[in-house]
């Protein structure tokens, strides 16, 4: 069928049928669960191995009432990391270039934070609003800097993921079609494009783990801030 | 009154429409049965062969009988073609991309595919070693207190000689006592005895002085002074000559 560049981030659907859940679905099916075995097959020890070392890693900084949300940043990561790498692959849908879906990940996960921080410790919640030190004349300004800036984040939480990764899967249509079109050209520059694609795609696997990593970090320290 | 039935075959939820059987299932809990203490079937030690690292070797096998050894590979060659000269898929910007995507994922695979598979198996082989090291250790242990147990048993039979010797020794202080109290016993006797003795011997001899003063006293005066002149005229008499 003939492509345009807006086909690999239209919501799939199969004569009308939205599939969006499938594409949704497809990180639960790739990862076995946990068994009773003692001994496991190489897969599941892997698994197990880097959720309990991507764990401890995060919550390292962070005390114990934190620890609640171990299941959930964990299970986030995993998720984003399946959904952007197997984005890269040929044909695919990619949700997490949906700015809706993203911001539906960072704004409740965000505003929990807050809402835990200022219910459970609010003097301490509100005196992140103020960094220590600050000369006296600047205090009014650095406050009003210091909230907009915390009502930021959710918005570049979401749209820092989506940016990146749109901007990775556009930059690659984009080359893969020059590269197309001057096959038949020249070839001699489509190599060199093709060299450039192989580079992009390089970029775009350490992208894609990177940014999962990096909104599910984001997250624990706002969590490390609140609790 | 048709009204109130329902009300009372609503007790039983089985016949209360499609939603009761999932409704009576809701109660029963996974896992609880005694099917699931059945030991389970040991996992294989190797995922099954593939070849070119996606197609299953028992697709091979099944098309051998009739196509022999390059039926599979005829049949790909022939679909890859039929699908691109009915332009049933087009080549476009997307078949670059998956090109390009697909050489960087065998090229992964292919390089860390065994180094991640060895760290793979080397976690599963340290589990291992730590309850290998552990049955040693308790069986090692185990060893030493059998043999421990037998030493123990050697020296018990040893032990009569001991007590034995321990007897005699017991005997021996005893009869060491027994003798100096013997000892003691004869002296004292002994001590008394010839304190009568003694007495014995003083008595005689008292007696015998006694005896002889009195004779002796009675012999010089009975010696009348008619003897004494006879006694003087001889001693006279002989120093006269």
């Amino acid at each position: 069928m003939t492509l345009s560049l807006f086909n690999q981030f239209l919501s799939p659907s199969l004569m009308w049928i939205p599939l969006a859940a499938i594409a949704l679905a497809l990180p639960w099916a790739l990862f076995p669960h946990q068994t009773t075995r003692w001994v496991n097959n190489r897969l599941l020890s892997l698994q197990s191995w880097f959720l309990g070392q991507f764990t401890q890693q995060i919550f390292l900084p962070i005390n114990s009432p934190g620890h609640k949300w171990a299941l959930l940043l964990a299970s986030l990561m995993l998720f984003l990391i399946t959904l952007n790498t197997a984005g890269l692959l040929p044909y695919t849908f990619t949700p997490t270039t949906q700015l809706s879906m993203n911001m539906g990940f960072a704004i409740p996960l965000w505003l929990a934070t807050v809402v835990l921080g200022l219910c459970t410790q609010p003097t301490q919640a509100l005196g992140h609003l103020l960094p220590e030190g600050t000369p006296t004349p600047l205090i009014p300004v650095l406050i009003i800097i210091e909230t907009i800036s915390l009502f930021i984040r959710p918005i570049a939480l979401g749209v820092r993921l989506t940016a990146n990764l749109t901007a990775g899967h556009l930059l690659i249509q984009l080359i893969s079609s020059a590269t197309s079109v001057l096959l038949s050209v020249l070839p001699a520059v489509a190599t060199f494009t093709i060299t450039l694609l192989f580079l992009l795609t390089l970029l775009e696997v350490a992208v894609a783990m990177i940014q999962a990593y990096v909104f599910v970090l984001l997250l624990s320290l706002y969590l490390q801030e609140n609790v | 009154l048709n009204h109130r039935f329902p009300l009372f075959a609503s007790g039983s939820l089985k016949s209360s429409g499609p939603i009761g059987a999932g409704l009576v299932q809701a109660s029963r809990s996974l896992q609880t049965s005694s099917q699931s203490l059945a030991p389970v079937p040991p996992l294989p030690e190797y995922g099954g062969k593939v070849r070119h690292g996606l197609i299953p070797e028992e697709f091979f096998q099944l098309l051998y009988p009739k196509t022999g050894v390059t039926g599979p590979y005829m049949l790909g060659t022939g679909l890859l073609v039929y699908l691109l000269s009915k332009e049933i898929y087009i080549i476009n910007h997307e078949t670059i991309a998956a090109i390009t995507i697909g050489t960087i994922i065998v090229y992964g695979v292919k390089k860390f595919g065994p180094s991640v598979a060895a760290f793979a198996d080397k976690l599963n082989e340290d589990k291992m070693a730590k309850a290998q090291e552990a049955k040693d250790v308790a069986m090692s242990s185990l060893t030493q207190a059998i043999e421990n147990e037998k030493k123990e048993q050697w020296r018990v039979e040893g032990r009569a000689m001991l007590f034995d010797a321990k007897r005699n020794n017991v005997a021996m202080l005893l009869e060491t006592n027994y003798r100096e109290r013997l000892h003691m016993v004869t002296n004292e006797v002994k001590r008394r005895l010839d304190y009568q003795i003694a007495l014995q011997h003083l008595n005689r001899r008292m007696q015998q002085e006694h005896m002889i003063n009195w004779v002796e006293k009675n012999v010089i005066g009975s010696i009348t002074p008619q003897q004494r002149v006879i006694h003087k005229c001889f001693s006279d008499h002989l120093s006269n000559d």
